[in-house]
């Protein structure tokens, strides 16, 4: 693969405007992995994570237009559509029902159990950046960032006070960004 | 809302619900409002989701090698069908652009005596070497490989000829030297560029290695304001004289030039090192 030139956020809206297969080209080349990647927290199955992965691209593919800065940073703006898409192909698949169903502790032991087989399968910066949370921050963040429940929803899962779920959630992102600042 | 009840509004922890996905349609659209009202508000949520980015780059997984070309054919094949319009043959695939390379009418007597000839001593010397010797099937097998990987070699070479032919038959393509603007230092780069279609490539030649910290940024002027087209990988800079496309479309400029800058590049150059009008 020959060197590319990079880009900077603004000419990366310019580039993926001009719609040519370099744009797509330098797109996937740089935004592929981490897209699959929050795909893949969400769909443990390989060849759905890939359909998944597929319509993400098409969609921003065809969505670049109606992009603009007010709507926030563009990284942020793709890896939302590739959380939105592989929580909406989960809940088509009736997963999260499962999950929903099951009592508050069943939904915690399984959200640890899954965190744990991650963590022993992962690359080192996610054992890192996760290890800086604590057992019940990881849990209120994977229940919301990778399952798609809403607040409400995690303060009945987890039976605890909304606002818990609210300080949880602010002390988890604290410790993150106190983490990749200094690495 | 005063300092004190925005400093409450972000310790709440309501942006990070927000840009982790956990808020209803009502309290998104409601803490959207906000931000717009309070640039505190839009500046928080900013920082949370740059970490969030990071965890994706920290957490990437590479996709097999070959997503790559399937979904550039899907993006094709819809864009295809909603608009057949779009320039398809532009825009299709590396396999289609070698089917499509032009065929000569009709190929005379000779040739075709010769391909048939070919062919026969092929058979026969098949039929041969397969009733003489049960092993050599095996090296068969081999050669036959063998002329697999030389036939794909064979359209790279010729779709990478076309694309070069293409680009020197193009008489919009302008050859644009860079030359050095800092005394006693003898750096050149160069630029085509294709007014027509807008694409350009880059050859750099002997410009030093950046030092640590430095990349150089490759810029076309327009009506006298620079432009990025982009922040060049130092890989280009140790191939000297190597060709390479660069993605970003140019329709329009009087000159190119590359400056150096801080990794990552500047909104404005700094320090130009070369310049050349077009």
């Amino acid at each position: 693969m020959a060197p590319v030139l990079s880009y900077s956020e603004e000419e990366l809206v310019l580039l993926l405007k001009q719609q040519s297969q370099d744009a797509f080209n330098y797109l996937y080349k740089n935004y592929a992995g981490g897209l699959y990647g929050i795909v893949r927290k969400v769909i443990t199955d390989e060849q759905t994570a890939q359909d998944v992965l597929q319509d993400v691209f098409v969609k921003v593919w065809n969505n670049i237009g109606q992009y603009n800065t007010e709507k926030g940073r563009i990284y942020t703006w793709m890896i939302n559509i590739a959380r939105n898409a592989a929580i909406d192909k989960l809940r088509s698949k009736g997963e999260i029902m499962k999950s929903k169903i099951h009592t508050g502790e069943d939904a915690v032991y399984n959200v640890q159990k899954g965190m744990k087989t991650e963590q022993s399968t992962d690359t080192i910066g996610l054992k890192e950046a996760v290890g800086e949370l604590k057992p019940e921050q990881q849990t209120i963040v994977s229940l919301a960032y990778f399952k798609g429940f809403t607040l409400d929803e995690i303060a009945k899962t987890l039976d605890i006070p909304l606002g818990t779920v609210k300080t949880r959630m602010r002390a988890a992102m604290q410790a993150l960004r106190t983490y990749y600042n200094s690495n | 809302m005063s300092e004190v009840n925005i400093k409450e509004y972000i310790e709440s922890g309501i942006l990070e619900a927000y840009v982790l996905g956990a808020l209803t349609e009502g309290e998104r659209a409601s803490v959207e409002a906000d931000m717009v009202m309070y640039p505190e508000l839009a500046k928080e949520v900013a920082a949370i989701e740059a970490a969030m980015e990071s965890f994706a780059q920290a957490n990437a997984e590479q996709p097999p090698a070959h997503m790559q070309q399937q979904i550039w054919n899907a993006i094709q094949q819809q864009t295809v069908q909603s608009a057949p319009d779009v320039q398809s043959t532009e825009q299709s695939t590396p396999q289609a652009k070698v089917i499509a390379l032009p065929q000569p009418a009709q190929r005379p007597a000779w040739q075709r005596a010769a391909v048939w000839a070919a062919i026969v001593v092929s058979v026969v010397t098949n039929f041969m070497l397969l009733s003489q010797r049960n092993k050599s099937k095996e090296e068969i097998a081999a050669l036959s490989s063998q002329m697999d990987s030389l036939k794909t070699s064979q359209q790279e070479v010729l779709a990478q000829y076309k694309k070069g032919r293409d680009m020197l038959a193009d008489t919009a393509m302008k050859t644009v030297v860079m030359r050095s603007v800092q005394q006693g230092k003898d750096m050149t780069g160069m630029v085509f560029w294709s007014k027509t279609t807008g694409e350009s490539y880059l050859a750099i030649h002997n410009m030093p290695m950046p030092e640590k910290g430095k990349q150089y940024q490759l810029w076309v002027i327009q009506d006298g304001k620079p432009v990025s087209m982009g922040v060049i990988d130092n890989n280009l800079v140790a191939n000297a004289g190597s060709m390479y496309k660069v993605p970003i479309q140019i329709k329009a400029g009087q000159a190119f030039a590359i400056s150096l800058e801080k990794e990552g590049g500047n909104p404005t150059p700094t320090e130009v090192c070369v310049v050349g009008a077009i």
